[in-house]
């Protein structure tokens, strides 16, 4: 797979445009010239729990044995969860706190950013592509994406309105659909395969 | 696929008969000649933003090389999904809650007619239709279709009531669910050959 396919898919699981109204919500509180800070901030952390997972996922995959199909369906079936999630479900306050406090790591790096599906995304990707480098190239190609949609996000949601960036989220889900349930299909086929 | 089944199925996914209601209650404070500008406007916002997914899905489907099959069980499933939800309205949907005040893209443009899953299946149609002439043409005929029900749309309320209206949607909503299905079993179908071949 090339490097804007692999960047592509990551960008979709991360979901900026989806998390943006909620990480709006969060620091909403914080001047202008802090929120950004906050997010530049927040968005490298999850850039290097992303890398992190790239290179050593694979030690603990093969630590426990997990197998290229097993991978590949569990992937597909958590991101095919997400995905339902983006397209029927406007996205839902996972924290009604309203303490003024600096939302450090928690929850913006993880979980919103780096989730379980984004994780487990690179893990498959990690181990299908020899290629070290690219998929390290695709993720931080994907983080300039992020950052740029978090960053432009107050604007965004200001042009097309709340509604707007949900219907958004809602076509971004159904390529993510895409794109779990072609891991499932090929989960299945691999192990499918391995039968005797 | 036929031009005929093309349109046929967007229409009924567009579902312009359900919109109608949705429709009357946005614009009930609007005199009756800016009623049909607004929604002439809001229509080709929508028939915009189709066209424009189209190209857009025939690019991204064909970055990301998704195959035939996972197309048709993934549009199976979503579909599914919709037309169960049509035919079983929650209150959580996207007609509840609407805005009061003069409609601008949002909510009727997008998503109440262009919604996630009429884009979706016309990106899975631009990637399983090579013909850019037919496609294009089921998008045009089947907007017109719905411009024209959504502008007889208080007349056909008059003509059939409320509930006429929601027994039509209730319909297409049926048969949504068998064009679902169908699809994902073709999915299924071809899925199953492939690891046979």
């Amino acid at each position: 797979m090339s490097i804007y396919a692999l960047a592509l898919m990551f960008f979709l699981v991360a979901n900026p445009l989806g998390n943006a109204p909620t990480i709006l919500t969060l620091i909403k509180d914080f001047d202008f010239e802090r929120q950004k800070k906050i997010m530049i901030r927040e968005t490298l952390i999850s850039l290097f729990i992303a890398l992190f997972f790239q290179f050593f996922g694979e030690l603990f995959l093969n630590l426990l044995k997990i197998n290229q199909y097993a991978l590949s369906l569990t992937g597909g079936i958590v991101l095919f969860t997400i995905a339902l999630k983006m397209i029927f479900h406007p996205p839902e306050n996972l924290l009604n706190s309203k303490a003024k406090r600096d939302p450090f790591i928690v929850p913006i790096a993880i979980p919103l950013i780096s989730g379980p599906g984004l994780m487990t995304m690179i893990m498959i990707q990690a181990r299908e592509e020899a290629n070290d480098l690219k998929i390290t190239s695709a993720i931080i190609l994907t983080w300039v994406g992020v950052a740029a949609v978090l960053i432009g996000a107050p604007y965004l949601q200001k042009l097309i309105g709340k509604r707007g960036l949900i219907a958004l989220e809602q076509v971004m889900g159904l390529i993510l659909g895409l794109i779990s349930m072609q891991m499932i299909v090929k989960g299945a086929d691999l192990f499918i395969k391995t039968l005797p | 696929m036929t031009l005929l089944y093309l349109t046929v199925v967007l229409f009924l996914i567009m579902d312009p008969i359900g919109n109608i209601s949705s429709f009357l209650s946005l614009v009930a404070d609007i005199p009756p000649q800016k009623q049909r500008s607004i929604l002439l406007r809001e229509m080709l916002i929508a028939l915009a933003a189709m066209i424009a997914f189209y190209f857009l899905g025939e690019f991204i489907l064909n970055v990301l090389e998704t195959s035939m099959t996972t197309l048709r069980i993934t549009s199976g499933i979503i579909l599914f999904l919709v037309a169960i939800k049509i035919l079983f309205p929650s209150v959580d949907s996207l007609r509840a809650n609407l805005p009061v005040g003069e409609p601008f893209i949002s909510p009727l443009a997008i998503p109440l007619i262009a919604g996630p899953s009429l884009l979706g299946t016309i990106m899975l149609f631009a990637r399983l239709e090579p013909s850019h002439l037919s496609m294009l043409g089921a998008i045009v005929l089947s907007w017109s279709l719905a411009v024209l029900v959504l502008l007889f749309g208080a007349r056909l309320q008059r003509l059939v009531g409320a509930s006429g209206l929601m027994a039509c949607e209730r319909l297409m909503g049926l048969i949504l669910v068998m064009l679902a299905i169908q699809r994902f079993l073709e999915g299924i179908q071809q899925f199953v050959k492939s690891c046979y071949a």
